[in-house]
């Protein structure tokens, strides 16, 4: 397709993530743009505070696999990605950053494109917004519009976007975080870039950057195991590593374990005996107990209690843990 | 967390000239530092991440052997030249943490451990540890973990490793490297009793960095033991420790934790076992003499009867 395919009231390429009868808005990220950095994760959960409950918000990147932004503060708002670089010439918007609203019938209903780093003019912004308020569309695709302006503004580098949004000029949520920057995270085999404060340790890295939710934060200060991932194929306590210390480890954590739907021999067993309650440490402990099958510490039921101490349970399901363990060590 | 400064040491002695500034600190396993940041108890303008420098080596030298400083904890318990030689250590490691923190945790980090003390940790309190000068919630508060040995008025925190009290017990030498150069601390003398100046664990200088830690030849043994006491049965820290060898020359040695602000070498009792016969009445009369100066408080006086229990307990095992 060519790029004057993208044309606002003409039909939309066709594309994967589209969902027959909703509306969705296409956030194009060329590849050196980092869409995560903490300002513009800002300006998405505002415009995501206003779009509609069918609207459906997609990331289109490049190149690069970007991790899935969770955009939410509270409630499950997600940001799925999509990687597909033919996507972007089939708008014609290769290279640029750009956002799309195509409506539930695949009609493109409003349309911002600008080069890298460039920002839109506000007024333009505004007056687009005002042109796609047009009879002919209904009430849905209107509020997407509207949301869609939102979501440009994060297009907006620094002190504009800042002031866009009402921050004043010091930025969001007072002085700028001192030496963030984009690193890269090898997570369950995939190397994932994520913009980072230097206080952010690995376990938030995880949940709050890269949408990988399955590690737990427990108590946050290396007591209860809860957050337990493999960095280099050992255990440890991702809470209390920061994300740049780990930058060029391997990380796995519960989302690497299963292969597809097959689950691992481990989260199998803990199902079977019941190694749990209410859930909450169950990813930490099961990563607890992959490695201490691996270490060999599960010679008998005391060793394993003492080799599994570091997890705690609240609910109390250590019965269950330890069948558990003792099973899958057989395996 | 306050905001700080992120950097990665490619070298030793980048490591050292990073590390010069006020507010620069080393960044290890982060078990405890980054513990600590996290409550506000210490901030740091820039941290200097040492993990990868190429100091996780355990090798024989002369003298001994020496432990690499980023020797992980997990690692340095299960090296066969420490079980066969220095099995107190491995011991000692393995009833410490849990084995996702002692993955983390390094060598040279862990002898810099700080005092758990509730009221060293807890802002809102008093702490001469913590804020020079401004009083001691232990000393009149909830004291069931604190010292019992060495304390002064200003402080009576203990120190909280396990490891430490081992290579206490092996008369360790700790190696450091600084800007003037290199030089050998030993354990004896690399932690500090609290006196008038709590706030000083060590006497490690700011900007110094562990290289190593020195096993000494002579403190090899194949009689060693750790025995610890604690609320529950793992995954705590110890009310009272006992490391006790029976090394080289065929003397027994002795150190504590749990009971003072720095491991603490039960050089009384292995004065009075010297030349004596090994029963339990001079195992006994041996502990009396280590704790014939103990002080207790409201709630930890419980320790010194504890303390001696142990030291016979420790004892018997390894005579």
């Amino acid at each position: 397709m060519q790029p004057n395919d993208l044309t606002v009231g003409q039909r939309a390429p066709d594309f994967e993530g589209r969902v027959e009868g909703q509306t969705t808005v296409l956030a194009f990220f060329p590849d050196d743009w980092d869409p995560a950095r903490p300002a513009q994760l800002a300006a998405y959960r505002e415009a995501l505070r206003s779009l509609p409950g069918g609207a459906h918000l997609l990331g289109v990147t490049q190149d690069d696999a970007w991790m899935q932004l969770d955009t939410a503060e509270e409630g499950p708002v997600r940001f799925p990605l999509v990687q597909d670089s033919r996507l972007a010439q089939a708008f014609g918007v290769e290279g640029k950053q750009a956002v799309v609203v195509v409506d539930p019938e695949g009609i493109v209903r409003w349309a911002h494109v600008g080069p890298v780093g460039g920002s839109p003019n506000l007024e333009e912004l505004t007056a687009s917004v005002r042109r796609a308020q047009s009879p002919g569309l209904s009430r849905r695709s209107l509020l997407v519009t509207a949301a869609a302006a939102g979501l440009a503004l994060a297009f907006l580098p620094g002190k504009a976007h800042a002031e866009a949004l009402g921050f004043g000029g010091a930025g969001v949520g007072g002085a700028a975080p001192k030496g963030e920057r984009t690193i890269t995270l090898n997570v369950n085999g995939k190397a994932m870039k994520v913009a980072v404060d230097p206080r952010t340790t690995v376990l938030d890295a995880l949940r709050e950057r890269m949408g990988l939710t399955g590690t737990k934060k427990g108590c946050d200060h290396g007591q209860c195991g809860a957050c337990t991932v493999h960095i280099n194929g050992r255990r440890a306590n991702s809470c209390l590593v920061l994300a740049m210390q780990a930058e060029g480890d391997k990380i796995t954590t519960i989302e690497g374990l299963a292969h597809g739907d097959d689950l691992h021999p481990v989260q199998t067993a803990f199902i079977k005996h019941d190694g749990f309650q209410c859930g909450y440490c169950t990813p930490g402990q099961i990563m607890s107990a992959v490695a201490c099958i691996k270490e060999g510490h599960t010679k008998d039921d005391d060793e394993i209690r003492e080799w599994m101490s570091g997890n705690i349970c609240r609910c109390g399901a250590y019965p269950g843990i330890l069948a558990a363990v003792k099973e899958a060590a057989t395996q | 967390m306050n905001p700080f400064e992120y950097k990665r040491a490619g070298s030793v002695g980048e490591a050292i000239r990073e590390g010069q500034p006020v507010g620069a600190k080393f960044l290890g396993g982060g078990t405890n530092l980054i513990d600590l940041m996290k409550y506000d108890v210490e901030e740091h303008d820039k941290l200097v991440d040492v993990t990868r420098l190429p100091l996780a080596k355990t090798t024989e030298s002369e003298g001994g052997l020496m432990v690499g400083a980023l020797v992980k904890n997990s690692d340095l318990a299960q090296d066969p030249r420490v079980l066969g030689r220095y099995g107190v250590v491995s011991k000692a490691i393995l009833q410490g943490a849990s084995p996702q923190l002692r993955n983390l945790a390094t060598t040279g980090g862990n002898l810099l451990q700080r005092t758990r003390c509730y009221y060293f940790y807890d802002t809102a309190l008093p702490c001469n540890k913590r804020e020079p000068g401004s009083g001691c919630g232990a000393v009149g508060g909830f004291n069931r973990i604190h010292a019992i040995l060495g304390q002064s008025d200003q402080c009576i925190a203990t120190h909280p490793s396990d490891m430490a009290v081992a290579m206490r017990v092996l008369d360790a030498v700790v190696m450091v490297e600084g800007p003037k150069g290199k030089r050998s601390i030993p354990i004896a003398d690399f932690h500090r009793l609290p006196g008038d100046t709590p706030q000083i664990d060590t006497n490690l200088q700011h900007g110094e960095l562990i290289t190593g830690v020195m096993l000494p030849s002579a403190a090899a043994h194949t009689k060693g033991t750790y025995v610890k006491v604690r609320d529950r049965q793992s995954y705590a820290f110890a009310l009272v420790s006992v490391a006790a060898i029976v090394d080289a020359t065929g003397k027994f040695r002795l150190a504590l934790g749990g009971v003072a602000h720095k491991p603490w070498r039960a050089e009384k009792a292995e004065a009075y076992l010297a030349g004596k016969p090994m029963t339990k009445e001079n195992f006994r009369a041996a502990a009396e003499a280590e704790l014939a100066d103990a002080k207790g408080y409201e709630h930890n006086a419980f320790k010194i009867e504890l303390a001696k229990r142990t030291i016979v307990r420790a004892l018997t095992e390894v005579s």
